[in-house]
């Protein structure tokens, strides 16, 4: 099935007012890890509001798909579309940094609704996702989770990678948030893990490549899962760390941010302003 | 099972978990390519679409298992203890102990009986770290009856357990009784000294209080299955009745039992407690019964011990 020109315009700009959603956290708790949480949302949008089944007023619904975030840093991706398909009031996001917060800077299941696993400490994810889906296979429930390319480095992925091929669990989908960026620098100069796909497909995974911040994209490869019966299917997601923020976008600073002088304001007006253009452009094709 | 008999640790184990997964469809087997020497056969053969084999890989393992019991599954996992709980650490603090999941590890081969294979093989240090994860149980049975019983109150209880159990036949010391974690039980009482064991100890710990005795020494001696959380109330009355408590274990004398019930008695009860295990240094090797007499484990040297702690 194509996706109609409106339906994508409309995910793209649901994507925005959840980057709007994001800057409103960080201008409560005065910093985060901004980067990858621009980076990834555009999928996590299309996840929340185009694939996944889920009830957002009944979070723990039995039927419903798995969402992880193995990257934990990125959870202000999450809690940002979280907020917006209404699994929590949007006045929670002023509480960001702040004692008692639903929304830690690593997210917390026991938390807030919504989240499945706490995850920040880097190579877990993979992990915890293959076992939900072994646990879900016969249920007909999907796993997706979002990795970091950075995260690639750890050990334990590759061990999941292969129970998850082994154990052909094919209602598992990854995404790798190909940004290119960590803390230190360019992903290819701190540890390259480039090709991944063709490691993944080497590790018996099904693999696709995509513009991860095209939604177009992102929406014809999720309607594509699985991408071959019987293998877990992995979405290289090359993106743009800190897209939408012109003057933050593919620099290792923007990783974790922290706004300065009138950066917040700047941020906030290119958002708002692909935000209307959007929104102008969503009637237009309607 | 007979008193007096000597039983397989893991055997016990394994036939244990698949008489429980006979009844409760929820229990999942993990494998790190240890399903088989850690006494699953029966459960691979009854229950094959139950069993997970993953190969070397306790972190992945772990993590898995964690995934699995978040869609209601009990995943038991058993290995060689150091690569259950060195190895895979932060999984077993975040994937079970943060994320509260109901998945059972249990160290096979523990403390030092692995014994020739040397230190890399000998856990001496997991009560230590295990009990320092919020929520986790720590158990370690003491004989081959309350094996089967801990394995179902593990089963029962609902959160992450840790269990810990041998390798070298295990003497049937008792009829089989009901387990109820977090409870120890008086085994023989007297009033000189508390002389608190666990485990693969017990046994030893039997014969020297009746080697005390003989040199007029009245123990008063509790078998302490569940290492975490305490049975507060007991270790507190025994060291208000005693005035004096020794604990032996094969572990280190850091951080085990040793040291959280000194840790206990510091701030409740204050009296003299001697703990009794390996010192920290890395275990030498050699066959079990040699080194339990190198470390005066066995019960001549924890008579030896215990002595030397009541100045006699």
């Amino acid at each position: 099935m194509k996706t109609q020109k409106a339906e994508l315009l409309q995910l793209e700009l649901t994507a925005y007012r959840c980057r709007r959603n994001i800057l409103r956290m960080i201008e409560a708790g005065h910093h985060g890890h901004f980067g990858g949480a621009f980076s990834s949302v555009d999928i996590v949008t299309a996840l929340y509001f185009y694939k996944m089944k889920i009830d957002p007023k009944n979070p723990k619904w039995e039927g419903r798909d798995r969402f992880l975030l193995s990257a934990g840093h990125k959870c202000m991706s999450q809690y940002g579309v979280l907020a917006e398909r209404g699994f929590f009031d949007k006045s929670v996001l002023d509480t960001y940094g702040s004692l008692y917060s639903k929304i830690p800077g690593h997210p917390d299941m026991y938390k807030l609704p919504g989240v499945e696993a706490n995850t920040g400490a880097l190579g877990h994810g993979l992990s915890i996702a293959t076992g939900m889906a072994l646990g879900l296979k016969n249920q007909g429930s999907n796993v997706y989770v979002v990795m970091g390319d950075g995260e690639q480095a750890e050990g334990s992925n590759w061990e999941a990678a292969a129970a998850a091929a082994h154990h052909r669990a094919d209602n598992l989908v990854a995404f790798v948030d190909w940004n290119g960026l960590q803390i230190s620098g360019r992903t290819k100069d701190v540890m390259n893990f480039a090709p991944i796909g063709e490691k993944y497909a080497a590790f018996g995974w099904a693999v696709r490549e995509i513009d991860g911040n095209d939604m177009g994209q992102i929406v014809e490869a999720l309607d594509a899962v699985p991408f071959e019966k019987g293998k877990p299917s992995m979405i290289i997601a090359h993106t743009v760390k800190g897209k939408g923020v012109s003057f933050l976008e593919d620099t290792a600073a923007c990783h974790f941010w922290t706004p300065k002088g009138d950066e917040l304001e700047r941020a906030k007006a290119e958002v708002e302003a692909r935000i209307a253009e959007l929104e102008k452009a969503v009637k237009e094709a309607e | 099972m007979m008193i007096g008999e000597k039983l397989d640790p893991r055997k016990t184990f394994g036939a244990a978990i698949d008489e429980l997964a006979e009844q409760n469809d929820r229990i999942v087997v993990m494998s790190a390519d240890s399903g088989g020497s850690s006494g699953h056969k029966a459960f691979m053969k009854n229950h094959p679409d139950r069993y997970y084999e993953c190969g070397i890989m306790e972190q992945g393992v772990t993590g898995i298992a964690a995934g699995l019991a978040t869609t209601g599954k009990i995943p038991v996992f058993c290995a060689i203890a150091p690569f259950v709980t060195c190895r895979n650490y932060e999984m077993a603090r975040n994937d079970l102990g943060y994320m509260r999941q109901n998945v059972k590890l249990v160290g096979r081969n523990s403390g030092f009986t692995y014994s020739d294979l040397g230190a890399t093989h000998h856990s001496l240090e997991d009560f230590a770290i295990m009990r320092m994860i919020p929520g986790m149980v720590v158990l370690a049975p003491q004989d081959p009856s309350e094996i089967v019983s801990a394995c179902k109150a593990m089963i029962e209880h609902e959160g992450p357990v840790y269990m810990r159990i041998g390798n070298p036949a295990m003497e049937v010391l008792w009829e089989q009784k009901e387990f109820v974690i977090g409870k120890g039980n008086v085994l023989t009482d007297g009033d000189d000294l508390t002389l608190v064991t666990t485990g693969t100890v017990t046994v030893d710990a039997l014969k020297a209080v009746e080697l005390l005795k003989s040199k007029g020494v009245s123990v008063r001696l509790i078998g302490m299955p569940t290492v975490w959380p305490l049975d507060e109330e007991l270790l507190i009355e025994s060291s208000k009745k005693t005035g004096k408590v020794m604990v032996v274990e094969e572990h280190y004398i850091s951080g085990g039992l040793g040291g959280a019930i000194a840790e206990l008695l510091g701030e409740k009860c204050p009296v003299p407690v001697k703990r009794h295990g390996i010192p920290m240094l890395y275990a030498t090797s050699g066959p079990y019964n040699e080194l339990l007499s190198y470390y005066k484990l066995d019960a001549p040297g924890i008579a030896e011990t215990a002595l030397a702690f009541l100045g006699k």
